[in-house]
């Protein structure tokens, strides 16, 4: 587990810098057109990227937020119930942004 | 806790100023982290307004009508939305660069030196930021 | 000695006493100590007149069964400072001087024992291995942090104690050579730093983990647990396994996020962080061993 945020961490540290890049420097954040991010959306390489991107980033942001919970001192009945929570939330927000990233990429329509 | 009588906690922030540098940078890496995993929600959930733009017609796509690019311009020109992504900018960054520290950290590398590569990891998150704030400004008062 | 009661005259008058205790004998005995202990507040005083300097202290005290002291404060003391004056030193002074209810453990006053850690001037210290020369004034003297007071400087260290002991820290090995156990050098030195714990308490009392969970095992138990499973005279697969089990709990290492700050206020120079880290690598190993 340790481990694995760590590797994704070192995955993110990659693509979160160009995500950034992207879509502040190369492109500029108000020039974003639906248009735009479909263009983008339909390279499947840049599909792919991009559905790892969530993954990783919900996954190491969901174990970052319960060991922070944990360091802190829960236990018991609200540590079970936390554990099931972020599962849940993190489980709906990979589902949402799949969803979204199919409809970008004209998938789904 | 552990406490019969509450002192304050050693980390009570009252005494920060007798934090070490570890302490900051725990303090600071929890800190970005939640403010990063709030914002990849509330991120998704604007890019939902995707979903619907996907079904409006093929004219109002190209002209960038559709409620996704909408959204987006209407966001992009206030002054605030502008001013919060300079501030996950520096988030990002700071989050980045301390958690490259931390993996360095966690193969034996820069222990002796942790304290040094935390304060290069927020001066180099300040000249980034500095040095981005002409490009996130910029298109602002309608593009 | 600062700590023998300075002499008095009431030695002549009491041999002149008829055997037996009396109500009178009582009353001059009380009057006697009064006596001393005014002449040692005005020992004090001439002494810090006499010396070129005087230290500033501010000490915490609480005592839960004495009204005074149910709600902690601070007091102070003012302590002549003789050159190379710890700070163990000048809270034995105040102790003789000026309150002898000031509470505190101490013992060897050499760093080997690691009964007087204390909150000193924000950060933990050994009170004999800290110059008052190098502390700015006030010096504010405080029982460490994240643990039960008990009264003034003395915490319960029951809890430390238990980390300790979960950790096993003793030899298990079923099988002993017939002639002696021997140890490479390169062994002894990579276990050299971890072997200096005086069991203090000053790391675990800094890190902010071990403050917000309870069940966290600390840096020192964890470095003592290193000592063991890094020792190659304790060499059976079995025993190292069974260590690592006990090490990656979910309480165990992983709950270190290399904060550092036990590293730094170790008396020993132990560098714990990194044998944290260390055993962190073997547990990963250890379990990728299996896929």
């Amino acid at each position: 587990m340790w481990l694995l945020q760590r590797v994704t961490a070192a995955f993110l540290v990659l693509v979160l810098a160009f995500h950034f890049f992207l879509l502040h420097f190369y492109h500029h954040a108000f020039e974003i057109t639906f248009a735009g991010t479909q263009t983008r959306m339909q390279d499947i390489g840049y599909f792919a990227t991009m559905w790892l991107f969530l993954v990783t980033a919900t996954f190491h942001g969901v174990n970052g937020v319960y060991n922070a919970l944990v360091n802190q001192g829960i236990s018991g009945t609200p540590k079970t119930a936390v554990k099931a929570i972020l599962g849940l939330a993190g489980l709906l927000l990979v589902a949402q942004g799949t969803r979204v990233a199919l409809y970008m990429n004209g998938f789904l329509a | 806790m552990s406490q019969s009588y509450n002192r304050g906690l050693v980390e009570d922030f009252s005494r920060w100023k007798e934090f070490s540098a570890g302490m900051w940078a725990w303090i600071f890496h929890k800190f970005t982290g939640w403010v990063l995993i709030g914002y990849l929600f509330t991120h998704i959930a604007v890019l939902s307004t995707a979903i619907e733009a996907s079904s409006a017609s093929s004219s109002a796509i190209s002209e960038g009508t559709d409620v996704y690019s909408t959204t987006l311009t209407l966001l992009e020109s206030t002054f605030v939305v502008r001013l919060l992504e300079v501030g996950l900018l520096a988030v990002a960054v700071f989050h980045i660069l301390n958690g490259i520290r931390l993996l360095l950290v966690d193969l034996g590398i820069g222990l002796e030196s942790q304290d040094k590569t935390f304060y290069a990891s927020l001066v180099l998150t300040g000249a980034i930021i500095v040095a981005s704030v002409p490009t996130f400004m910029a298109g602002l008062g309608g593009a | 000695m600062s700590t023998q009661v300075p002499e008095s005259e009431t030695e002549a008058e009491t041999e002149t006493e008829p055997a037996g205790e009396s109500a009178q004998d009582r009353r001059m005995a009380k009057k006697a100590a009064k006596r001393e202990y005014r002449d040692s507040q005005k020992k004090a005083e001439e002494e810090i007149r006499a010396a070129e300097e005087s230290v500033h202290l501010k000490v915490f005290r609480y005592d839960p069964e004495v009204e005074d002291k149910q709600e902690p404060r601070f007091d102070d003391f003012y302590v002549p400072y003789t050159k190379g004056m710890t700070v163990l030193d000048a809270l034995m002074y105040a102790r003789d001087h000026y309150d002898s209810s000031l509470t505190f453990r101490h013992s060897c006053r050499q760093a080997v024992c690691g009964s007087d850690a204390m909150f000193v001037n924000g950060r933990q210290r050994l009170c004999c291995k800290t110059q008052l020369s190098e502390l700015a004034e006030p010096v504010r003297i405080e029982p460490l942090p994240h643990q039960d007071v008990v009264k003034d400087l003395v915490v319960d260290m029951e809890h430390f104690y238990d980390q300790m002991h979960a950790v096993e820290p003793y030899f298990q090995s079923e099988d002993v050579p017939t002639e002696e156990q021997r140890q490479s050098r390169e062994n002894r030195e990579k276990i050299k730093m971890s072997t200096r714990c005086i069991w203090c308490g000053a790391c675990m009392s800094s890190c902010n983990i071990a403050a917000g969970d309870n069940e966290y095992l600390g840096p020192a138990a964890i470095n003592k647990a290193y000592r063991f499973y890094m020792d190659e005279r304790e060499d059976e697969e079995e025993l190292k396994e069974h260590r690592l089990r006990i090490l990656e709990q979910e309480h165990g290492v992983w709950r270190c996020q290399t904060q550092f700050s036990c590293t730094e206020v170790c008396p020993k120079d132990i560098p714990l962080t990194e044998h944290i880290q260390e055993l962190k690598r073997e547990a990963v190993k250890n379990n990728l061993k299996f896929w």
